[in-house]
């Protein structure tokens, strides 16, 4: 920092050179207040410039004057006033409902689809892909195939009962097709995210609509090879 | 927006040691600015006159589009008037805010705003240095001293014109531009400096 740049307050007492002590000078002309007769010429010529900013007001200046009361007749009246808060309860009211729409709409179409499809699914007249979703995934009753139990593969249930593999929506024709059980490779089980779909997700429900005080609830026992059981009597036409 | 109008030099004129007689309605201010509260049309033409001359000429100093921004000052006027409590200061104060914020957003929308030359943006007279002769007159016009502050560094032009035109003391400035009253200060001395030295190469004399 050089001399030119300091405060006076900063080097009290320093002469800085070209720059008198002007301060006072200055502040009297800012608030316009009669410099001194003794003052250098330039802080008159100064104090003159500057008065002529607080003159009155030149052509052209008040131009704006109808422009102005237009909009305070708009605005500022008690009318002006009650229409433009009709106005902005207008926007408030529009701009309201379109930012709620798209939630309300998807909360909507969540609720309806979850607890209507719930239900049909419990009432297991959903299409056979569908209803095997929902049994897998809500404890809902497993699809009929036509009369048919769904296939069995592999795996048992802790009571003896067969751990049951739901069948892919190819399965019965493939089943009449070839006459034999699915290959466990071609059985498409959606996963849930944990367990193996080899395990046989939803399996202890598989016989649901033959309710057993011995069943298992959901999930428990799943994946445990000590407990697994040949293929058997629950679902036999797919017990190879 | 509720200002807290600190009333002293000024409105009440204290010794009556003003050089000069600004454009301030004084201890009618009150009186006047309840009517146009209360939607009397004359008394805001009142306000209007007395401050657009002011507003105008900061303007002119901060902005090439100083005749829309204070269309724009204004309809924000009228639209808060209702709600503004103060005085005569307070009531400068609010206003020249108001036009610095939209003097702010008018320069952020030319920003987005393709370019255009300059013979054709109207800036032309916002950056033009004030001719010898008009300073040379015996009477100074507005016009001219307004081209001539404008050719200061921004700061510093903008704090002389709040200080000088709009008559607000320095913590009411230091509000207005975010700065600290010595900062403002001190930009308004260097500002004088140089106006001084302009000035004499314009030959401004007596």
């Amino acid at each position: 920092m050089s001399g030119r740049d300091a405060l006076h307050g900063e080097m009290p007492g320093f002469a800085f050179p070209g720059r008198p002590h002007d301060e006072p000078l200055l502040d009297m002309i800012l608030e316009r207040r009669p410099v001194p007769p003794g003052a250098p010429p330039e802080m008159h010529d100064l104090a003159r410039i500057l008065a002529a900013l607080t003159g009155p007001a030149e052509p052209g200046e008040l131009a704006g004057e109808a422009a102005a009361l237009r909009a305070f007749r708009r605005l500022a009246s008690p009318a002006g006033a009650r229409s433009a808060a009709l106005r902005a309860l207008r926007r408030w009211r529009s701009r309201r409902p379109a930012r709620g729409r798209p939630r309300l709409a998807t909360a909507l179409i969540v609720a309806v689809v979850g607890l209507g499809g719930t239900a049909t699914a419990y009432a297991g007249v959903l299409p056979a892909p569908v209803q095997e979703m929902a049994h897998v995934t809500l404890d809902a009753p497993a699809p009929h195939h036509r009369g048919q139990h769904p296939p069995a593969v592999r795996g048992a249930r802790p009571d003896g009962r067969p751990r049951l593999r739901p069948a892919s929506p190819r399965g019965p024709r493939e089943g009449r097709a070839g006459g034999t059980a699915q290959a466990p490779g071609r059985v498409r089980v959606p996963r849930l995210g944990h367990g193996s779909p080899q395990r046989g997700h939803g399996a202890a429900r598989c016989c649901a609509h033959d309710p057993s005080p011995n069943q298992n609830p959901p999930g428990r026992g799943r994946g445990d090879p000590g407990r697994s059981a040949p293929k058997a009597a629950c679902c036999p036409d797919t017990a190879s | 927006m509720v200002w807290d109008a600190p009333e002293g030099r000024g409105s009440a004129a204290p010794g009556g040691c003003r050089a000069d007689t600004g454009p301030v309605i004084g201890a009618a201010f009150g009186v006047i600015l309840g009517s146009a509260q209360a939607g009397d049309e004359a008394a805001f033409a009142r306000i209007f006159r007395d401050a657009q001359p002011a507003l105008l000429r900061y303007l002119r100093v901060i902005t090439p589009e100083a005749e829309d921004v204070a269309g724009d000052t204004w309809l924000q006027v009228a639209a808060g008037l209702a709600g503004f409590r103060g005085g005569e200061k307070g009531f400068r104060a609010w206003l020249f805010t108001i036009a610095r914020h939209r003097a702010a957003d008018a320069g952020r929308s030319r920003a987005r705003r393709p370019a255009v030359p300059l013979a054709d943006s109207g800036a032309a007279e916002h950056v033009v240095s004030p001719d010898s002769a008009d300073l040379a007159l015996e009477a100074v016009s507005a016009r001219a001293v307004v081209a001539l502050i404008a050719a200061l560094p921004r700061d510093q032009a903008e704090i002389i014109m709040l200080r000088v035109v709009a008559d607000l003391d320095v913590g009411e400035v230091a509000r207005i531009v975010g700065k600290t009253p010595g900062a403002v200060r001190v930009a308004a001395h260097r500002g004088l400096r140089r106006l001084a030295g302009l000035t004499q190469r314009a030959g401004v004399t007596q």
